[in-house]
């Protein structure tokens, strides 16, 4: 009798804390997914006066935050009732943060995407822009394959926000102050080893010619295709063990001769990182970067920068057509989609949102916006617009495809890197990893 | 009747501690044992591949034993530190000075910051190549390594951090000690013995079993360390997966490369990691832990 009374105690309990457990709001969340109104709905609320709150992420420096906090500002003045909460931080485990808002059914109503917009389109993320093209965001003056490119079936499921491409990025200061010539449009391998040799020779210790690009993956495909290889197309991959050893090796020669930046020394201060990077201290002549960057790192030195592209090979260029940089996309959960839709058009059309993004996401994708914004180009911007339009005159008409495990990859290429760079590993064995590494990635790949 | 209400009324008091028990740990942990059977992307449902994941941990993935090597040294170097920190600073804290709980609480403070970001940063600086610790070795003509960036060196400032955190253990030795009866160090004045004569046969002995209970917590923690390697290296575990501690590696695995099934299931091989090193140490305590109530 007892005993009864315990369980049905114990059973009553235990229901209460799991229904506890289960959370109300993915309810009415699905709810509003489900209905096709809903658009209407939240334009209507907006009209009478009905607060929308939209939250909105983002990676980028200092200067992409400033620019486009003051855009959002200009947005809330013109629209009131919509507020927009920024969310912003450096690259640096942006991904992995929006990865777990999706899962957990929080993600922003804005997101700003990459490269890896796909892999979003296919997990069902993102909301398809289509029904609002035309009516609310207008693409008419975008250049077609910028619009193509965030196209899937079909939908858009986002809008270029710029376009950019890789890029070394220079010190030019620095060449002046070591007295070494500014390498001309096409320059070769060798050229660039016996420059970042002079450079580091003529400014003494502590100096370097460039940072060790032998694990960053913009330059390697470079290289390939300057060879006449490339690093995946249509789950394959073009090129051979001997490529990457010669790869190394070359890299390796640089370090011997004090060109690069040591190791460890690039460890503490990755390229990557703005407020880090060497060039913009003025010790490191060169490093990698999209071309879209320059502003920010332009802000941070009185130093002058440039662009250059890759060096050539026997194959000639191994630069690919300029790409979007990042593109805006809407979380498929959002509640306000007419006001995300509204956002968006803002930020890629406005005028005045033009004039203060200027180009911190590249070139932009608008062309009214782009002739404006040439019309009143800082020397920065300038610098970014004649890189890109020679970009577009250099590269081979090829469709770029990206490895679809990439952030695996760049994880094992500069792994594969370091220790070479670090002498823990012979190039002959570490390549050898990087291989056998390269192809079980691509059979993942493939089985997915 | 009246007991049915004694009862709900002491499930009702439960209620908050039941809630978070079903809800932040029972679940989560059900749930986690079922993904690690599945390939899970973290933003599509889950599908089941039975033990694939924890096949292909032990055959068919090159980081996997670079990273149980890291934890195992991490563990090894830091453990055994931070004990050594925490029972010496006890002992010194158990004298009779001046202002003695000022200096308790003065030597608890960075335990309360010491696993956090701030720390984390603020290390990082410190034993940069340029950094403090540099400076100061530089005094006495020795030039330092990049203590964070060398692969070489990186587990060392790691577990070097850890100490930090030694404020929790050293208030349960310092209660350990305040239990030994003063009557044993008085007679052993009078036998004559000295004051590291007195620590190694009466404070060691009897407080063995305080240093096994916090041997064992500190132990659990090390393999769990996430946030000091995470900030450290930028969150690559670099260079050279040289700070690449198991649940950072789990975190890459999970959040970057999106295999939540899989890290799942490396969740799972790392509470049975845990549980067989926590349950040698308790097959070792026999020799080497005296209960002075005779238990032994």
């Amino acid at each position: 009798m007892l005993n009864k009374k315990r369980t049905a105690v114990s059973m009553l309990a235990l229901a209460i804390v799991l229904s506890a457990c289960s959370t109300q709001s993915n309810k009415t969340e699905s709810v509003d997914r489900d209905s096709s109104a809903a658009s209407a709905e939240s334009g209507q609320s907006a009209a009478s006066g009905k607060k929308v709150e939209l939250r909105m992420s983002w990676w980028g420096s200092d200067e992409r935050h400033e620019k486009t906090k003051r855009a959002i500002e200009l947005f809330e003045s013109k629209n009131s009732g919509i507020t927009i909460t920024g969310e912003y931080s450096g690259f640096d485990g942006y991904m992995d943060k929006l990865n777990t808002q999706i899962a957990a059914g929080n993600a922003p109503d804005l997101i700003q995407l990459g490269g890896n917009i796909k892999e979003y389109v296919d997990k069902n993320a993102l909301l398809d822009l289509t029904p609002y093209v035309g009516a609310t965001i207008k693409l008419d003056d975008f250049n077609r394959s910028l619009v193509e490119s965030a196209t899937f079936d079909g939908k858009l499921f986002g809008v270029s926000l710029g376009v950019s491409s890789s890029a070394l990025l220079y010190n030019a200061s620095m060449f002046e102050k070591a007295g070494v010539a500014l390498p001309a449009g096409d320059w070769t391998y060798e050229d660039l080893k016996q420059k970042a040799i002079e450079i580091s020779h003529n400014l003494g210790k502590g100096n370097y010619g460039v940072y060790d690009l032998s694990g960053d993956p913009g330059t390697l495909a470079s290289y390939l295709g300057a060879n006449g290889q490339e690093l995946y197309r249509d789950g394959a991959r073009h090129f051979e063990k001997e490529d990457i050893v010669r790869w190394f090796a070359m890299w390796s020669d640089m370090r011997k001769e004090g060109a690069v930046v040591p190791a460890d020394v690039q460890v503490a201060s990755p390229p990557s990182a703005v407020d880090k990077s060497l060039v913009v201290k003025g010790q490191v002549a060169i490093q990698s970067a999209s071309a879209s960057q320059i502003g920010g790192f332009q802000e941070l030195t009185t130093d002058k920068l440039g662009l250059l592209m890759y060096p050539s090979g026997p194959a000639g260029s191994g630069m690919i057509p300029p790409i979007p940089s990042q593109y805006i996309t809407a979380y498929e959960g959002t509640k306000h989609k007419e006001e995300v839709a509204k956002f968006i058009d803002f930020m890629v059309n406005d005028p005045e949102a033009g004039a203060i993004l200027g180009s911190t996401r590249g070139v932009p994708a608008s062309g009214q916006i782009r002739d404006a914004l040439t019309a009143t180009a800082t020397p920065t911007d300038k610098v970014l617009f004649d890189y890109i339009s020679h970009v577009s005159d250099t590269a081979k008409p090829t469709v770029y495809q990206q490895f679809p495990l990439d952030n695996e990859y760049n994880k094992l290429l500069q792994l594969t890197s370091e220790k070479i760079a670090f002498d823990a590993k012979s190039i002959d064995s570490a390549v050898d990893e990087f291989m056998t590494e390269f192809d079980k990635l691509l059979a993942k790949a493939t089985a997915k | 009747m009246q007991k049915y209400k004694a009862y709900l009324a002491g499930y009702m008091f439960l209620l908050p501690w039941l809630i978070g028990f079903f809800c932040l740990y029972l679940s989560p942990i059900v749930a986690s044992l079922y993904l690690s059977f599945t390939n899970y992307d973290l933003l599509t449902s889950p599908h089941w591949i039975g033990l694939a994941n924890y096949k292909s941990m032990f055959t068919d993935d090159y980081r996997m034993l670079d990273s149980i090597k890291v934890t195992f040294n991490y563990v090894l170097l830091s453990v055994p530190f931070k004990l050594a920190v925490a029972l010496g600073l006890a002992i010194l804290l158990n004298q009779g000075v001046r202002f003695l709980g000022l200096y308790r609480t003065i030597y608890y403070i960075p335990s309360l910051l010491g696993g956090s970001v701030a720390i984390s940063v603020l290390w990082k600086q410190v034993f940069d190549k340029e950094g403090i610790f540099n400076a100061g070795l530089r005094y006495f003509g020795i030039n330092g390594p990049n203590w964070i960036a060398d692969p070489n060196y990186a587990i060392y400032s790691l577990a070097g951090l850890s100490v930090w955190q030694f404020g929790a253990v050293m208030i349960i030795f310092l209660a350990g000690i305040k239990q030994i009866p003063n009557d044993l160090y008085e007679a052993a004045t009078v036998d004559g013995a000295g004051v590291i004569r007195k620590f190694a046969r009466i404070t060691l002995p009897l407080l063995t079993p305080v240093i096994f209970f916090n041997l064992t917590i500190t132990l659990i923690q090390a393999f769990q360390t996430f946030t000091k390697a995470y900030i450290i290296s930028n969150g690559s575990g670099g260079p050279i997966n040289s700070t690449l501690l198991y649940s950072l590696y789990l975190y890459i695995k999970g959040f970057t490369f999106l295999e939540m099934g899989y890290a799942s299931a490396m969740a799972w091989l790392l509470l049975v990691i845990i549980g067989a090193v926590t349950g040698l140490l308790f097959l070792t305590s026999r020799y080497w832990v005296f209960y002075s109530d005779g238990r032994d």
